[in-house]
């Protein structure tokens, strides 16, 4: 199909979905609808102890988190501004006196202490992708939801893969600077966010990754270097991050050392003993015997230059061919 | 992350380039007006459709790579953000969503979703991602875009007729190297008109035969979801994700082992991959509990390249592409609170990989003598993990924790010998010492067969973990942990063990220092220290060849391993010259003038021995030095300033050859300005520098010959000895022939933006992204290696003139800097036209420039082995522009 096509097909569809949903709008609400509106305003109204104040003209936009799934007042488990933020009696008679019981704000002097913050978010959120939160890298180190999380607004972009990397990068910022290097995954295209390999709320794996091991993370987007194969490479079943930086790297594809030096770090038989030098590569030193170029391991060696070791030896990660042991089948 | 100043940063480049629906997101709504219509702005979703127009100034695939703008020419834009459902106030808890990112572009993301909130919702996500490789990539092969790549039906072998009459050679295929001057009978002599002749046909038949084919991969992925809740406590979901990658990758393959010439091609790829995730979830008071199921199935509907050789297009040579295969896995997880501060979690899982294509056996040469032992392999890798994690908080201000972990990767697939001529080799016209062992008639297999089994590597994890947090003072903390972890490795079925390193050990102790001593300045410093220590076994290679376990014919008494057994020795034998009375007996033959292992004894062709004291870094005795420090500044209201330093260094003492030690730090520096409440500004510095120094030997194998080509040519100049007699009898333990190399990457990284809103009445804003990258590799390469003189050749040339050395020693040279510097400059505007619609603009620069001595060999011209692509190394310039029309509505 033709992107033309295609784009046709998919406007088709969203343009059902606009009809459904405006037909649903126009149909009048069905009986049980009426006390569900009832529940909904009995919710709104616990919410005006605080909107009462904290209105459409209140310095920050709190009214914002009505547009989220937290302000869906039809659904009896979305909390009131009380859930998160506490009962604040105090705060309640005294309002510039004392500070709401659970505060949130980075630049409050009244910050609540991580602990109490997140108490107010796990308190529902304490499944799903946070079943390891209790004593995980983030957690023990005081990060809290309310340092990456902004749930006042209609969009956090912690959610969203175009914008979730700038949050990451607020701490992890030798990340950001690799993401820039010359052989990247497409985090800057906006295509893969660090949640695509990342679960920051815990997790089983190393590094704080999605699956229980490296290679199974990178799996999920690289599963043709799964296997099993026939002949297998030691390292790559190992680690993936034996030879690979995944964050960004000057040494395409996202390697951590160049080859073929990389692999001698490895390997030391046959032709994998002799030395990589660099005479006689273009623009850089020249050697010669008598003027003419010896055609030896230095001018430069054939399994130095271009692809290096990989010319001929490119199935690295593994091969299922009969006579593929040395990787070239 | 939110910083003290103000709200949330986010990078003006995502504002400038991605859709306005980021931009609303962060922008600060205008100033409110009075009572309903600002309450309204404010609770009810907008939706936006933005369309426009950009145009890129140049043809690029670097540029484009990931963003889907690697032509020249116009593209059209097209976003929308569009939500619906019952008003939130209402007590219709339907909500729904569609939201389209980049529709112009072959890097296009749809998303809708519809569900009732509390009760289920529903996902439908279409996702396409286009990887441009390479827009310089040349080959002469027709057929890419398929399996088969075929030469043109004139195509002529390379080669150089002045240096050989027979071997490829694709130097011919540039007039500068082709029509050189060549060494005939030690004098330079240029080509003969017949030989330039044919140099000239060559070249004008095969170079334009070299066309351009375009390397790409493109991504598409449909994922659909669902989650329901069952009641207060159960919530079930489950999702489904197809993706399809085709295109051309640039892949090198070795044609003939015997010539040893590589051809790059363009490879084919064609797969899909299937993923299912399905899970029910039970929430309780003080307990949860989920059982879920992930499913992989990958599919490569390539199941091997063929392509016809060069040296000779009648033939063809066939290498197996990834093969298909699966992965289902169960995980059950669970957790309690004993009390508010003490948690237990646990966590299990099962997971079986398979895999069992048919053998991709098309070869050359009579490949296969014996057939195969079977037809696919039935790989299966069974991996079975569990986790428990304890944390609680003992007494006030005191947090601890207690984890432990097994993960077993359990690698079943049966172990087979498989007997193989390497790539379009002969059989030798010897015969293999294992004929009669096998119960083969005599000279049925040449001493070149390769006689290998497969090992299954299996890995099991074993770790322990304890931590202890606790506040010192107020606003300080510091932090102790210990890990051990203890990693098993093995290989069921194999004859021998498999594993240079069967078990390791590491230790790791950690403390760290958190402080918010002084409210707007706070700071951490962390080190760890970690020792591990494996049993290396030098001799695990032997797990590849069952032969050598048993006793070659030829006069030997026992097998190699049983030589290796008695004298303690490796696969590279004694370390020791030329041996000063001749050797007799197993010694003479198993490592004969004390060299290595001669490799037809144990059916392999290749020595696949390793030297002594090599270690393979990812097993060996390491030690690890970790340091982390960083510091946040709130200097005034509106200045924040944060630096960090990490530093990693890796030592391997115990390691002779191979990864020696390898050091990286990064500085990292940020400031950010709030000028005023519409005016932002930050700027940030990374430097990191990653270091690896290695080391090992390029022996040589010991001999008595005393001259180069004749009697006389017996000088060696530079090295460890003076002349050839000495220099071969030593070959293998020539101190000369230590090399190491120092490898260094150096990156600068400096960023700098600002974000400018409510200018013109509050109409306009702007933001702005500046990222300046300059990166440096070089590798040192210390040592040097001998080549002999081109004109020590055997009669009748005439002999070296006395005095003039018939081998040289060559210094080793440093590698040319490989240099990248970029420069991305991202201008974006916004104009409120009223206060439906808005006009935005948006302004790109993108500049890289990077000279990497690694495209050299791939030239007309420079290497003889292998073929050349005409890859350019990537450099370029280029503008975009885009103005969009974007009309918002509640």
């Amino acid at each position: 199909m033709l992107p033309v096509q295609k784009i046709a097909a998919l406007g088709a569809l969203i343009g059902l979905f606009l009809a459904g949903a405006v037909a649903a709008a126009d149909s009048p609400p069905p009986p049980d609808m009426a006390v569900k509106n009832e529940a909904a305003q009995k919710a709104l109204a616990k919410d005006a102890v605080c909107t009462t104040c904290h209105n459409e003209s209140w310095r920050v936009p709190v009214l914002s988190i009505y547009q989220t799934r937290h302000g869906n007042r039809a659904d009896p488990k979305a909390p009131n501004c009380q859930s998160c933020h506490g009962d604040s009696a105090g705060h309640q008679k005294d309002p510039a006196g004392v500070h709401p019981d659970v505060v949130f704000a980075v630049n409050s002097k009244n910050i609540s202490s991580p602990d109490d913050r997140n108490g107010a978010c796990l308190g529902c959120h304490k499944t799903g992708l946070r079943m390891h939160w209790a004593g995980s890298e983030h957690q023990s180190r005081d990060v809290s939801c309310s340092n990456c999380h902004t749930v006042h607004i209609p969009n956090d972009p912690v959610l969203a893969k175009a914008t979730q990397p700038e949050v990451c990068y607020a701490c992890h910022k030798t990340q950001r600077a690799q993401t820039h290097r010359i052989s990247t995954h497409p985090i800057l295209a906006g295509k893969m966010a660090c949640s695509d390999c990342h679960n920051p709320h815990g997790s089983t794996g190393p590094k704080l990754l999605v699956k229980n091991s490296v290679n199974e993370t990178c799996y999920t987007c690289h599963a043709e270097k799964r296997g099993p194969f026939l002949w297998e490479h030691g390292p790559v079943v190992d680690d993936c991050s034996n030879c690979h930086t995944p964050h960004g790297s000057t040494n395409a594809p996202l390697l951590k050392a160049r080859v073929p030096w990389l692999c001698q770090e490895c390997h030391s038989g046959d032709h994998g003993a002799a030395i990589n030098s660099g005479a006689n590569l273009p623009n850089g030193n020249v050697t010669t015997i008598n003027g003419t170029q010896p055609l030896a391991n230095q001018s430069p060696r054939t399994q130095m230059n271009a692809r290096a070791c990989l010319n001929c030896h490119v199935l690295v990660h593994g091969s299922n061919h009969p006579a593929g042991a040395k990787f070239q089948r | 992350m939110k910083t003290k100043n103000g709200s949330f940063a986010v990078r003006a480049s995502v504002v400038a380039v991605q859709s306005a629906l980021v931009a609303l997101a962060a922008m600060s709504p205008a100033q409110a007006a009075e009572g309903d219509d600002a309450a309204r702005r404010l609770t009810q979703p907008t939706n936006v459709i933005e369309v426009g127009a950009g145009y890129v100034s140049d043809d690029s695939a670097k540029f484009g790579e990931y963003n889907g703008l690697s032509n020249k020419g116009i593209y059209g834009i097209f976003n929308f953000d569009i939500r619906g459902g019952g008003d939130y106030g209402s007590g219709d808890a339907t909500r729904w969503r569609a939201t389209g990112t980049d529709l112009g572009l072959e890097t296009r993301d749809i998303h809708l979703e519809y569900g009732q909130q509390g009760k289920f919702r529903i996902d439908v996500n279409y996702d396409e991602l286009r990887r441009e490789r390479s827009d310089t990539f040349q080959t002469p092969y027709l057929g890419a875009g398929s399996n088969l790549l075929t030469l043109p039906s004139n195509w002529l072998k390379p080669f150089v007729p002045q240096v050989s009459g027979s071997a490829i050679n694709f130097r011919s295929l540039s007039p500068t190297t082709g029509l050189a001057p060549s060494n005939v009978g030690g004098v330079v002599t240029p080509p003969t008109p017949a030989q330039q002749a044919t140099v000239n046909n060559i070249i004008a038949t095969d170079v334009p035969a070299f066309q351009n084919v375009d390397l790409s991969t493109k991504r598409k992925a449909l994922d659909a979801g669902i989650s329901y809740n069952i009641g207060p406590r159960w919530e079930f979901k489950a999702s489904a994700k197809h993706e399809k990658k085709d295109g051309l990758k640039p892949m090198g393959a070795v044609t003939s082992q015997v010539s040893e010439y590589a051809t790059i091609m363009p490879d084919l790829i064609d797969q899909t991959h299937d993923q299912y995730n399905a899970s029910l979830t039970y929430t309780g008071e003080s307990s949860f509990f989920q059982v879920a199921y992930y499913g992989s199935v990958f599919h490569n509907d390539v199941s091997s390249m063929t392509w016809q050789d060069v040296n000779d297009p009648t033939k063809t040579a066939t290498l197996s592409s990834a093969p298909s295969n699966s992965f289902h896995q169960i995980l059950l997880t669970g957790g309690y609170n004993f009390s508010p501060t003490t948690k237990l979690v646990l966590n299990g899982s099962y997971g079986r990989n398979t895999q069992d294509d048919q053998f991709v056996t098309a070869g050359q040469n009579a490949q296969f003598p014996l057939g195969l032992p079977v037809s696919s392999l039935d790989g299966k890798v069974v991996t079975t993990a569990f986790s428990a994690k304890l944390t609680a908080k003992p007494v006030k201000d005191l947090n601890v924790a207690a984890a432990y972990k097994y993960d077993n990767r359990d690698n079943q697939t049966p172990v087979n010998t498989y007997f193989f001529q390497d790539a379009n080799e002969a059989r030798a016209a010897a015969a293999s010492p294992f004929n009669a062992a096998l119960g083969l008639p005599a000279n049925t297999l040449g001493s070149n067969i390769n006689i290998y089994a497969n090992r299954p590597y299996s890995k099991k994890i074993n770790q322990f973990n304890a931590d202890a947090d606790y506040a010192v003072a107020k606003g300080q903390r510091i932090q102790g942990g210990y890990e051990y972890q203890e990693i098993e490795r093995k290989c069921d079925g194999s004859w021998i063990n498999c594993a240079d390193a069967p078990k390791t050990r590491e230790n790791t102790l950690r403390a760290e220092w958190r402080a918010n001593v002084v409210e707007n300045l706070s700071g951490r410093l962390a080190y760890a220290y970690s020792e591990r220590r494996v049993n290396y076994d030098e001799n695990a290679f032997l797990a590849l060849v069952p032969m050598a376990n048993v006793v070659p014919a030829g006069g030997a008494t026992v097998s190699a391993y049983q030589y290796l057994q008695q004298t303690g020795l490796t696969g590279f034998g004694p370390v020791a010259g030329f041996p000063s009375a001749p050797l007799t007996g197993n010694a003479a033959i198993f490592s004969p003038n004390n060299n290595i292992l001669p490799q037809a004894l144990y059916g392999s062709r290749n020595n696949i021995n390793e030297e002594v004291g090599m270690r393979r870094f990812n097993m060996a005795d390491r030690n690890r030095n970790k340091v982390r420090g960083s510091v946040n500044w709130d200097a005034s209201d509106r200045l924040s300033l944060q630096g960090g330093l990490d530093y990693n260094k890796d030592d391997y003492d115990n390691s002779v050859y191979g990864l020696k030690n390898a050091e990286t730090w990064a500085l990292n520096l940020e400031g950010t300005y709030v000028i005023n409440a519409d005016f932002t500004a930050q700027a940030f510095y990374t430097y990191e520098d990653i270091q690896s120094q290695s080391a090992g030997i390029s022996y040589a194998a010991n001999s008595n010959t005393a001259f180069v080509g004749q009697a006389g040519n017996t000088i060696v100049s530079g090295g460890c000895f003076a002349t050839v007699l000495a220099k071969n009898s030593n070959a293998k333990i020539d101190p000369c022939s230590n090399w190491s190399t120092d490898m260094r990457d150096k990156v600068d990284t400096f960023g700098a933006g600002f974000k400018y809103r409510n200018l013109m009445g509050g109409r306009l804003e702007i933001a702005g992204d500046l990222v300046y990258t300059h990166a440096r590799t070089d590798i040192g390469v210390a040592g040097g290696s001998y080549a002999n003189n081109p004109f020590a050749l055997a009669a009748p040339a005439p002999a070296l003139a006395p005095g003039v050395p018939a081998v040289i020693f060559i210094p080793a040279a440093n590698t040319p800097t490989a240099t990248t510097k970029t420069i991305e400059l991202r201008l974006g505007g916004q104009y409120a036209i009223d206060k439906a619609s808005a006009l935005r603009v948006l302004y790109w620069y993108q500049h890289l420039k990077s000279n990497d001595y690694v495209y050299d060999g791939m030239q007309f011209g420079t290497l003889t082995n292998i073929i050349p692509t005409n890859e350019q190394p990537f450099n370029y310039n280029v503008h975009v522009v885009g103005v969009t029309y974007i009309y918002s509505w509640r």
